[in-house]
């Protein structure tokens, strides 16, 4: 049947959760009730990333982007766009108040910048329709494989490639496949890291959900290659929708027979299991998933013997994460030589001399769009954050990028120039994680903004290992006196030691990486920790113990008229004044909760 | 795999060590003579690598690194430093916190103290950790899960809430008791609650508590240790061994089993002995039920000076018994039970008087039904216990509880009638001993059947003849002798065992034996190898030949009973010199005149 | 469901070729009909519908159709503007009847002849 128009109706875990699915149950619906429903078609697709404005909708094959959808608003769209063929203006992309909107999506900045390889299928296909994945020329990178290039030369190529790992270290996967491939032994593992656990970060949930045979074709290339018959994916629970199209992603493969045995007539065979994981945050690091894979407790233990010797139940493992193996068909399919064009450095002898390819990021933070961005290796923080984020909100100053999430640092505006790859951003104190990207403007503390990652880590630590568990206790510790005003130098400086002490001696990266956010704070942006120890004043206001509130009276009489918003608000009842007159605080009942602040809507209490 | 060992060359700070390659650099340094401070190792287990004390700097090229001693193994031309600047400065920060967590601690504290900490510049936790002084080492949860292999302990919570539970915070039903976890705490915190500190607390018949690995008795013979099956955690679980990487003579064999020995002899002697009656047939004696009653062998062990209390009478609760009832012919001489007397409860019923008089200063009642003291000095020793101060209650008891006055300390009452005034009476007392009867060995029913012999109606076994013979048994070659025969005393089954070694060995230096003429015979011409002879015959004198299809007798242990011969459908067998023919000749020539 | 075999990959990529390529918005011609109301008065409906008939039936892989508002040429209705992928300029037909769409497909889409009589102009207007 053919269709003269497509709708392709964002299902990703964002615009689900802003009704898309109520979007496409009242699309069909009102086609039918135009009787358009053999011509015009709708689809559900994975996450388009533009995540900030959803629900999403792009008419195909006109390109034409809709955004911050309503079922309400769904029969009018039908009637002006699909019957009288006038797009609709006002639910279209609008970059500036002062800009016209943008129909195309190809045209959105946003869209315009990006470079898709482990998002390519994002948008375009029906991710639960293996036949679609086909049609965009999956599977026919495992066909290339294993009718054409032998175990060796597949590893070869992505060794070649410059590939390396997407998870956060960093290690080049083609090195890592040989060292495993070496390995004697029959039984050997591939695993598939998808228990992405950075906050904020949603690169692996979102290539699942678009795009999740791309990862079951990265395994079954790399199986192959390293001469594994088994395989893991570790996802975790929290992700229901990616779990669900992966499971149904897996069923497909097996009924086509592109998993089980005898692929495309050869006498390779693969199966892959899936591992629900609990969330813990520690389970992204390799040994703790394996642990947990084998029914322990997730906690790490030292890699001084790699998992490529010994790892899942004691055989030769080989863990990628889940963007790593999104990439692997491409390469295969289009050579190494096509993905060497993109990105930085020089790969031909060694692997480690620069990164290639793209890294999927997610903008989060005070950026105008925030969402999934995939950019080639080499764009400048600056390009990110102005051409694609479309720069700060409100117009506001930016005061630093936080990269790599919890396990990586603050970069100062300074440097928003830095290219970004892996050595570059390592060179800096921070890391390129596994993705997120988290842009603070002047309203954020740096003090707060390190404790908040620093509770994040404390709290997540297994607890295995003294430095991690004590260690980033204590740090934690610190900031908060710090943001409350009871910091000392002497406490700065016995931070800053205790970080170095935790790198260096934690068991593994998690702890290994957890100051990070600490030690980059502290070197780009001393002053402003010095301002809280020594004035005992927050310059971003944001540590609110260490804030004086204030009301203007002259404010609060004439524009508020003593409305008695922030009277109510207050927990302490510090707050004096009668109705219709002006208000005051009495500072010595004042907590400093910062709800008056929030309370009141003509901008009469003043902060200090 | 097998691998052979390479040795390799480390420099451990400047020194230059061979060790085997894949040994750990605390292995190695401590091979050198070189200290690595370490608060979580334990040879026992895989090192688990938490404390980071052992952190020390590996040196490759320019590059240097921080790994852990315990689990970093060796290569060749590994350059180790255990004690640069570096290496000091992250032990001391881990001290410091380790010593703010845990101040109290002595292990910590010592180890602080070594490593020059003094003050931790860090405060101590809001919580208070005074009283706990697990270091969340996890030995004890490694040891419990790969050696004895029964995971009872295991972390809960992450991050600073980490903390060794119970799972579910419930009484385990999979932990053995072993110990092992107490054993590797390098603090001292989790300890064993023993049971041989609750002085008196007899667990079960014989003992409490007991390794898996003891000497059975200090008389054992030989005197060497052996290994209980059932509490042994590697025959149980697969898991533990470590008693065989201890020993050094590689002594432990887990793969022993019992053997089962065929031996060819002539004559058995039978003297499998008896078993005590088991008083909690008798529900009104609270045996098993109430505290401080016991029997006779429980006592006994606890009058032996290496028993669990070292020979001191005592409560359960630790304290001297005021007061000590001796219960006689329990379960002897009762028509419910057993009917005939045991024999040697009276004497050492009358023994436990003297030896309670003797150790403490308890009073002694003695509750009997006839006090039967035959032996030669029995009556003398009887009387001179009349005159120690026992008392003397002829009575069987009715019952016994456990009363409390006035929230005192609960005690044992005593009721019976005393027939020789006529009375009720209720005694107050503090321990009870019961004397049960003797009664056959358990599978004495089973030797029975394996030897042919018999057994009377009270299922001892049955001698010959009770005056005439009483240490042999019907089947010949077979004898008896003790308690196997019937109830008895030392010197009586000392006599007896004596006689009948001396019957067995007239028949060795003999070197033949005589047997009566009269047997059975099979004649082979009319036998239908039926077989119904085979099980009749109570000597197994009757056996099939499986080539003729035919039963034979062997005459050396028929006995002439004539009960095959009777039995033939066919016959067949007719008694030596009982055939039809004779005996009705005989019955003529009787009635000829 | 048999195995499949690298032939069977193929055949699926191109059973749904047309879909994805209407997706990607790739074709090598475009057909815009004017549906504005004064189009849908002179039928473009069923102008529409002959459309998707004349692509189905000859089952042409890369032809798209879309559809538009008012033109301003009401009078013309209905019309509808062809663009080949490799013609520098769109073409507009005017005052359409399915045997005409007929004709546009049989030498315009596939043939790359121009239908004179139906034309109405080369080009389309500019835009501001």
């Amino acid at each position: 049947m053919a269709y003269r128009t497509y709708l392709m109706v964002c299902a990703g875990t964002g615009c689900v959760a802003n009704q898309s699915i109520k979007i496409k149950d009242t699309l069909i619906k009102e086609l039918e009730k135009k009787g358009l429903q053999d011509e015009v078609a709708v689809v559900t697709t994975g996450c388009n990333g533009f995540c900030g404005v959803g629900p999403i909708m792009v008419v195909q094959p006109d390109g034409i982007f809709y955004q911050l959808l309503k079922s309400s608003d769904i029969p009018y769209l039908v009637e002006e766009h699909l019957i009288k063929g006038r797009p609709v203006k006002k639910f279209m992309y609008i970059p500036s108040e002062k800009e016209p909107p943008i129909p195309k999506m190809s045209d959105i900045d946003f869209f315009k910048k990006q470079v898709l390889i482990a998002l390519r299928n994002r948008g375009l296909i029906d991710p639960e329709k293996i036949e679609e994945y086909i049609a965009r020329g999956g599977y026919s990178g495992l066909a290339k494989a294993l009718t054409e290039m032998t175990p060796d030369q597949v590893i070869n190529e992505v060794k070649k490639s410059g590939l390396r790992g997407r998870g956060g270290g960093g290690f080049p996967t083609g090195i890592k496949w040989e060292t495993m491939k070496k390995v004697p032994g029959d039984v050997r593992f591939v695993i598939c890291n998808a228990d992405e656990g950075d906050p904020g970060a949603f690169m692996d949930r979102s290539i699942i959900e678009s795009d999740p045979h791309a990862v079951i074709e990265g395994m079954l290339i790399g199986a192959y290659g390293m001469g594994s018959t088994q395989g893991y994916v570790y996802i975790r629970n929290e992700y229901p929708i990616a779990l669900e199209r992966l499971l149904k992603a897996i069923a497909q493969a097996k009924e086509y027979g592109l998993l089980g045995e005898n692929i495309f007539g050869t006498d390779f065979k693969f199966d892959i299991r899936i591992i629900r994981g609990a969330g813990a945050f520690v389970c992204g690091e390799s040994t703790a998933l394996m642990a947990s894979i084998q029914g322990m407790p997730g906690e790490p233990r030292a890699k001084y013997v790699h998992t490529v010797e010994k790892g899942l139940f004691d055989f030769p493992t080989c863990l990628n994460n889940v963007e790593t193996w999104a990439n692997v068909p491409q390469i295969i399919q289009k050579g190494a030589e096509w993905f060497t064009q993109i990105g930085t450095g020089d790969v031909t002898n060694d692997p480690w001399g620069g990164s290639k390819g793209t890294k999927v990021f997610s903008l989060t933070g005070k950026v105008v769009n925030t969402g999934l961005v995939e950019v080639p290796m080499g764009i400048t923080l600056r390009e990110i954050i102005y051409d694609i984020g479309g720069g700060i909100k409100d117009g506001k100053k930016i005061k630093a990028v936080q990269t790599g999430g919890p396990s990586g640092g603050f970069i100062p505006e300074s440097m928003l120039d830095l290219p970004v790859d892996f050595d570059e951003l390592t060179k800096v104190g921070s890391m390129m994680g596994s993705g997120g990207m988290i842009i603070a403007d002047e309203d954020n503390c740096i003090v707060d903004m390190a404790k908040y990652f620093l509770n994040f880590t404390q709290e997540e630590s297994c607890g295995k290992c003294i430095p991690c568990r004590e260690g980033t206790k204590r740090m934690y510790d610190i900031l908060e006196n710090i943001s409350v005003g009871k910091g000392t130098e002497e406490d700065l400086e016995l931070l800053e030691d205790l970080s170095y002490m935790v790198v260096e001696s934690s068991l593994c990266a998690l702890g290994g990486s957890a100051p990070n956010p600490v030690l980059t704070s502290l070197k780009y942006f001393k002053d402003e920790y010095l301002t809280h120890v020594r004035e005992k004043k927050c310059p971003a206001k944001a540590c609110r113990q260490l804030n004086v509130y204030t009301i203007d009276e002259e404010i609060c009489a004439t524009v508020g008229h003593g409305c008695d918003l922030c009277k109510k608000s207050c927990p302490d009842f510090a707050i004096f004044g009668e109705t219709k007159k002006a208000h005051h605080i009495d500072q010595m009942k004042c907590h400093k909760c910062g709800a008056c602040y929030d309370a009141c809507n003509f901008k009469a209490i003043k902060v200090e | 795999m097998e691998r052979s060992i390479r040795m390799v060359t480390v420099n451990i700070d400047g020194k230059k060590i061979e060790v085997a390659e894949d040994t750990t650099i605390l292995k190695a340094a401590e091979a050198a003579g070189i200290w690595i401070p370490s608060m979580c190792y334990s040879d026992l287990l895989e090192p688990y690598g938490v404390c980071r004390l052992c952190s020390v700097e590996v040196i490759r090229g320019k590059r240097s690194r921080i790994v852990t001693a315990c689990n970093y193994p060796v290569r060749e031309g590994l350059t180790v430093n255990t004690n640069s600047d570096k290496v000091k400065w992250i032990r001391k920060i881990l001290m410091e916190l380790m010593y703010s967590r845990w101040p109290n601690v002595p292990v910590v504290k010592e180890m602080a103290e070594r490593l020059e900490v003094t003050k931790p510049r860090f405060v101590s936790l809001e919580r208070d950790e005074s009283e706990n002084a697990c270091i969340l080492c996890g030995n004890c949860v490694n040891i419990c899960r790969d050696v004895v292999k029964a995971s009872v302990l295991s972390f809960e919570g992450i991050g600073i809430e980490r903390k060794v539970v119970l799972p579910f915070n419930e009484q385990s039903e999979t932990c053995i008791s072993c110990g092992a976890c107490a054993y590797v705490c390098p603090t001292g915190h989790i300890k064993i609650k023993s049971l041989e500190t609750e002085r008196g607390a007899l667990q079960d018949f014989y003992l409490g508590p007991k390794s898996a690995i003891n000497i059975p008795t200090l008389q054992a013979v030989p005197r060497v240790p052996v290994i209980d099956k059932n509490s042994c955690i590697k025959m149980q679980t697969g898991g533990c061994g470590i008693c065989s990487e201890f020993c050094e003579p590689g002594a432990i064999n887990y793969e022993m089993k019992d053997e089962e020995v065929d031996i060819e002899v002539g004559q058995i002697l039978v003297t499998t002995g008896f078993n005590l009656f088991d008083p909690q047939q008798i529900p009104q004696y609270g045996y098993g039920r109430l505290d401080n009653v016991y029997n006779s062998l429980d006592f006994e062990f606890m009058l032996n000076s290496t028993g669990p209390t070292g020979g001191t009478i005592q409560c359960k609760d630790g304290s001297e018994p005021r007061a000590v009832g001796i219960i006689h012919c329990v379960g002897s001489r009762d028509e419910n039970y057993k009917k005939y007397c045991s024999r040697v409860c009276c004497m050492y019923a009358l023994k436990f008087a003297h030896l309670v008089k003797d150790r403490t200063k308890a009073e002694v009642y003695q509750f009997y039904i006839d006090m039967r003291a035959f032996g030669k000095g029995y009556e003398e020793f009887y009387k001179r216990l009349l005159d120690e101060g026992v008392n003397m209650i002829r009575g069987k008891v009715a019952e016994i509880t456990e009363e409390s006055y006035n929230g005192n300390k609960p005690h044992l009452l005593v009721k019976c009638e005393d027939t020789l005034i006529g009375k009720f009476r209720e005694i107050p007392v503090d321990m009870v001993i019961l004397c049960p009867a003797i009664e056959p060995a358990q599978d004495a029913a089973k030797i029975k059947k394996i030897l042919s012999i018999s057994q009377s109606p009270d299922k001892f076994f049955l001698e010959r003849h009770p005056k005439l013979d009483p240490i042999s048994t019907m089947t010949d070659g077979i004898f008896i002798a003790g308690c196997a025969q019937g109830p008895k005393d030392i010197p009586d089954s000392v006599a007896q065992a004596s006689a009948a070694a001396a019957r067995i060995l007239s028949l060795i230096s003999l070197g033949e034996v005589s047997v009566d003429p009269i047997k059975a015979n099979v004649i082979e011409e009319f036998c239908s190898g039926c077989r119904i002879c085979n099980n009749l015959c109570p000597y197994t004198a009757i056996s099939f030949l499986e080539d003729k299809k035919i039963s034979d007798i062997n005459e050396m242990l028929c006995k002439g009973c004539g009960t095959c011969v009777a039995a033939c459908p066919a016959s067949a067998i007719t008694g030596k010199g009982f055939t039809d023919e004779q005996i009705l000749a005989e019955l003529e020539g009787l009635l000829t005149v | 469901m048999p195995k499949i075999t690298i032939a069977d990959l193929e055949k699926i990529r191109e059973d749904t070729k047309r879909t994805l390529n209407f997706r990607l918005g790739t074709c090598k011609a475009k057909i815009t009909v004017h549906m504005g109301t004064c189009g849908i008065a002179a039928g473009a409906r069923d102008i529409l519908s002959s459309v998707m008939k004349e692509i189905e039936e000859r089952k042409l892989m890369d032809v798209i159709v879309t559809n538009s508002g008012c033109a301003g040429l009401c009078s013309k209705e209905p019309m509808i503007t062809v663009e080949m992928a490799n013609e520098p300029a769109p073409v507009k037909y005017i005052d359409m009847t399915p045997a005409k769409i007929k004709k546009i497909f049989d030498s315009h889409i596939l043939k790359n002849e121009l239908v004179k009589e139906y034309a109405l102009a080369l080009g389309s207007e500019k835009t501001a």
